[in-house]
């Protein structure tokens, strides 16, 4: 009873916001995050839903002025296509070396060389590792197309004929071999970053027991540092087959898919020359599009499962400041 | 300007920080909130300003309802612990920042700025950056920016106690003289007990929120309402004994384990109609005990610790308990020497253990 | 770290397999350099020293906008994104990091969805948002979608920096008399201006080194950028002027060069920064 008055009373003592503080705590917020909002209406909720919506019609050249809705007729060609095997195939290729060649395996052995030898010459190896990343990609592109080109121009060709290998043009001879560095070479710099401000976090004491109960750097390596930098290796693990999965940049520069047929053409790059880029004269935009919703799809249900498995809304605190 | 709390609470989730709150402030008061740590004074503090909404309740400025005031809109100065300056500003520009918010010409602004900073004798550093100030000097610009928009009331938050003892008791004087010349309701905010004591007209303590005491200092004191604030108040604390409360020939006797007192006249008469049972909690400060042969409890030295001008002596009762005492240095006891205590039975406190209320000033 | 790592001959040899690893890289960017300056190079060894790779400077190329032109266009193109950029991402990191409102969380997790978004699956309907908007092949509409699809990691790198400013600051300057709006220009920004700094390079390369965007969304000579112009050289010159390409390119990545040499410092924690929140 006496606890329902004291209820009661407080209740009464609520003091409403006035209407000028309730419209004050709706535009301030609107005022900061409006254009970002607009922004990302724009480019990527629009584009998301748009992408699906072509992928359901018939849109190409030809039908441009008479564009008929075909539901899932460019998936089922995309199901049924013997193209897609071999695309399917080249993107495993693809991502799978790439990944665990450089994104992973180099950025691994960087972060740990660099986190053992002088903190100087460490830092100095990952900045220059960056340079990559930040080189404009067509620049890139053709660094690599000198690099692999044939006698007597090439690098590659140079530094091996005195092993006595027949020089070649690489790019055509081994393109996947290419491929997969000129991207990996990029992609390393992202999981040296992280498994290295990784490997700086673990506890000294941690490192320091290990070193006093007799373990051998290669020990201390795989017992000690590799179990507590699991985390971040899965982090960029899935992180990176997304970002690997959708882009299709550097293949454009080099090879453009070649050489010859389909050699080199992963299933980014193929939704991109069926939808945009008018190489076979018609260009399906529909078609193309059902290949980039099955991305947009994967990208989608990939980003919201990171956000569960790696918590991210629990680091958010919240703000000291109520006033808007 | 006359400050009113009323009811007020705030919930961060399922945390209460503030319950029920109510403070009625006079104009020109120096009010200090004082509490142990998390008990809700930055919280009362922060809804004062306007940086946190109350969950409930309501704050009025003189007759203004300003729950919904925005904090630049209360016209308030506020002197934090970390200072709080502007890094990429001068102390110029930190102390006129508020001015320039108002439109205040340029001249008029640089000439208040010159009177409080040389009311702060900062006059001389007025083209410097914070990073190239002394932690007190920092406070002395956060105190010059607080008060030069002459505010209509001052809000402290543990402004000293990045301060150095030293400094700390300068402080304390100077801005207690200020406050009192420019007559600026004054909130402060600290958890040490001495600086609200010295500084304060009136202390609310505060607990878990809710508000334990309001009252001047010397009430606080001599007449603590309940054990919380008996305990909180004064240093070394106020010595507790569990006993007995009986009336014997009229006279009202206090009996514990190995002691035995009869309660002055009028405090004795107040303590039986109070009582509700037998046991009582009997408190005396360290202060108010004596080294004595014909002192009423008998007890042994367990530790000295010498505090200067006095030492205060842990004295262990028969059964155990542990009492302090505070005496002049060069009283010649020795560690394990029996000692009889003599109380000064008029500053006797006398609490129910049960509700924890005093049993003499309720 | 360093100091536990075993003996000096360990050390030394692995920088000697750290070196090798990044060998390729090495030999890339001394080839570029050198063959910018050079009459022919075979393999990496350069032939007979030169400036005339470097007469487009001053002629030009045939069929081709003027080199001023398109250098002048990636340039704004570069500044213009890096501004919106960082002023949009500066306006939203602010209200992430330091304001209550419904929705917040919400939207945290939507910025970093979008960050691990390949965005890039998304060209071909922005292709056609742009042509309804009418910002197919300009240079306004590349703009837009490299600031948008950028925004979101640049929103999380400014929320981190906002993160790291007291509270007792802004609370101050909330009760000096700032409203929110104000509290941001006058006292937050000033106070991240190192952040801004390494955003703003950051957004600036990123811009200035695109290549897929203008190449995809634009068409005509006047729209022409650096990595088009290029891309077109390639095709051109395949094998058969490649002086020229290195110097175009060197050219081209002369910005890069200059900051990645001047703000390392910067880039390695704007990529710490941008991945920070994201590796626990
Ligand atoms: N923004 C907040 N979010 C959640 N809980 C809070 C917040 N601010 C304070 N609290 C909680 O409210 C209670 C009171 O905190 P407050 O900061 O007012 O204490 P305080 O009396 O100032 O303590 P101190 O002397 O340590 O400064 C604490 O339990 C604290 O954890
Ligand atoms: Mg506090």
């Amino acid at each position: 009873m006496a606890q329902q008055t004291v209820v009661a009373e407080r209740a009464a003592l609520q003091v409403e916001p006035s209407w000028r503080a309730r419209l004050r705590a709706i535009t301030t917020p609107a005022f900061f995050i409006g254009p970002a909002l607009l922004l990302i209406l724009i480019f990527f909720f629009i584009p998301v839903i748009l992408t699906i919506l072509i992928s359901l019609t018939d849109m190409s050249v030809a039908t441009i002025s008479d564009i008929n809705f075909v539901g899932l007729k460019n998936y089922e060609r995309i199901w049924r296509s013997r193209t897609t095997m071999k695309i399917l195939k080249n993107t495993f290729i693809y991502v799978g070396f790439t990944l665990t060649l450089f994104n992973v395996g180099m950025a691994l052995i960087l972060s740990l060389i660099t986190t053992h030898i002088p903190e100087r010459v460490g830092t100095t190896f990952r900045t220059f590792w960056l340079l990559p990343r930040i080189t404009p990609s067509v620049i890139y592109a053709i660094m690599w197309t000198w690099f692999t080109a044939d006698a007597p121009y090439g690098i590659v060709n140079q530094f091996l004929s005195p092993f006595g290998i027949t020089p070649k043009n690489w790019l055509n001879a081994q393109p996947w071999l290419v491929v997969i560095a000129a991207n990996g070479f990029v992609g390393t710099s992202f999981g040296m970053i992280i498994f290295t401000s990784a490997i700086h976090a673990i506890p000294v004491d941690y490192l320091r027991a290990a070193l006093v109960d007799g373990a051998s750097t290669l020990q201390r390596i795989r017992y000690v540092i590799l179990p507590m930098i699991r985390w971040p290796i899965l982090f960029v693990v899935t992180y990176q087959t997304l970002s690997l999965l959708a882009s299709f940049e550097y293949i454009l520069l080099l090879t453009d898919g070649g050489p010859g047929f389909y050699t080199t053409e992963v299933w980014s790059l193929y939704a991109y020359h069926r939808a945009l880029s008018n190489y076979f004269g018609n260009v399906q935009f529909g078609f193309g599009a059902a290949l980039a919703a099955i991305l947009v799809i994967i990208g989608v249900i990939a980003s919201v499962v990171y956000l569960r498995v790696f918590r991210f809304s629990e680091m958010v605190a919240e703000p000291k400041i109520e006033v808007l | 300007m006359e400050v009113r709390l009323e009811r007020l609470s705030k919930h961060f989730g399922s945390v209460v920080a503030v319950d029920d709150l109510t403070l009625h402030i006079k104009s020109g008061e120096f009010v200090a909130l004082l509490g142990p740590s998390g008990c809700g004074k930055t919280t009362t503090l922060l809804m004062l300003a306007g940086i946190y909404r109350p969950t409930g309740g309501e704050i009025w400025f003189g007759d203004r309802l300003v729950n919904d005031v925005l904090p630049k809109d209360r016209n308030i100065g506020m002197v934090f612990q970390s200072y709080a300056l502007y890094p990429h500003m001068t102390v110029f520009e930190n102390i006129t920042f508020p001015l320039k918010l108002k439109k205040v010409p340029k001249e008029v602004m640089r000439e208040k700025a010159q009177r409080v900073a040389d009311m702060m004798q900062i006059g001389h550093l007025m083209d410097r950056r914070p990073a190239q100030l002394s932690g007190g000097q920092q406070q002395r610009v956060a105190l010059a920016r607080a008060l030069v928009k002459e505010p209509d009331i001052l809000l402290f938050d543990e402004p000293l106690s990045n301060l150095d003892a030293k400094l700390r008791l300068t402080m304390r004087g100077e801005i207690k003289r200020l406050q009192h010349d420019l007559d600026i309701t004054s909130i402060y905010v600290t958890h040490d007990q001495v600086e609200a004591m010295t500084m304060a007209d009136r202390i609310a303590v505060l607990r878990d929120g809710r508000l334990q005491a309001f009252a001047t200092p010397d009430e606080l004191y001599n007449r603590p309402r309940n054990l919380f604030v008996a305990g909180f108040i004064g240093s070394p604390p106020m010595n507790f004994l569990n006993a007995r409360l009986t009336a014997q020939n009229g006279q009202a006797i206090v009996e514990g384990n190995g002691f035995r007192i009869t309660l002055p006249e009028d405090l004795g008469r107040k303590a039986l109609s109070q009582a509700q049972r037998e046991e009582v909690i009997y408190g005396i400060r360290p202060e108010h005990i004596r080294l004595d042969p014909d002192g009423e409890v008998e007890a042994e030295i367990y530790v000295i610790e010498p505090l200067g001008r006095e030492d205060l002596l842990d004295c262990r009762l028969p059964d155990g308990t542990l009492l302090g005492v505070l005496v002049p240095s060069g009283h010649g006891v020795k560690i394990g020497e029996k000692v009889r205590l003599k109380f000064q039975l008029d500053h006797s406190q006398l609490f129910d253990p049960h509700t924890e209320q005093s049993l003499l000033w309720n | 770290m360093a100091e536990h790592a075993g003996s000096r001959i360990g050390q030394i040899i692995l920088g000697i397999i750290v070196l090798l690893l990044s060998m390729p890289l090495l030999v890339m960017y001394i080839w570029l350099v050198e063959s910018a300056f050079s009459q022919i190079t075979y393999g990496i060894i350069p032939q007979g020293f030169t400036l005339s790779n470097w007469r487009f400077l001053w002629e030009g190329f045939t069929n081709m906008p003027s080199i001023w032109r398109i250098t002048w266009n990636t340039l704004v193109f570069a500044v213009v994104v890096a501004t919106i950029e960082v002023f949009i991402a500066s306006l939203t990191g602010y209200a992430l990091s330091r304001m209550k409102f419904p929705g917040r969380r919400m939207f945290l997790s939507l910025t970093l969805v979008l960050h691990a978004f390949p965005a890039v699956t998304l060209l071909i309907a922005i292709f056609y948002v742009l042509l309804v908007l009418g910002l197919y092949d300009t240079l306004v509409g590349v703009i837009m979608v490299k600031a948008a699809l950028e925004l979101p990691l640049g929103v999380w790198i400014m929320k981190g920096f906002f993160d790291n400013i007291s509270w007792d600051m802004e609370m101050s300057a909330l009760i000096d008399g700032c409203s929110r709006l104000r509290t941001w220009w006058e006292i937050l920004l000033p106070n991240i201006r190192p952040g801004i700094a390494a955003l703003s390079i950051f957004a600036f390369l990123s811009g200035w080194s695109e290549f897929l965007l203008p190449y995809i969304y634009t068409s005509s000579f006047e729209n022409f950028t650096l990595s088009v112009l290029l891309r077109r050289l390639v095709g051109d010159f395949r094998f058969v002027d490649y002086g020229l390409l290195t110097a175009t390119g060197l050219y081209y990545m002369m910005p890069v060069l200059l900051f990645f040499i001047f703000t390392q410092e910067y880039l390695l924690n704007i990529y710490a920064g941008g991945t920070k929140g994201t590796t626990v």
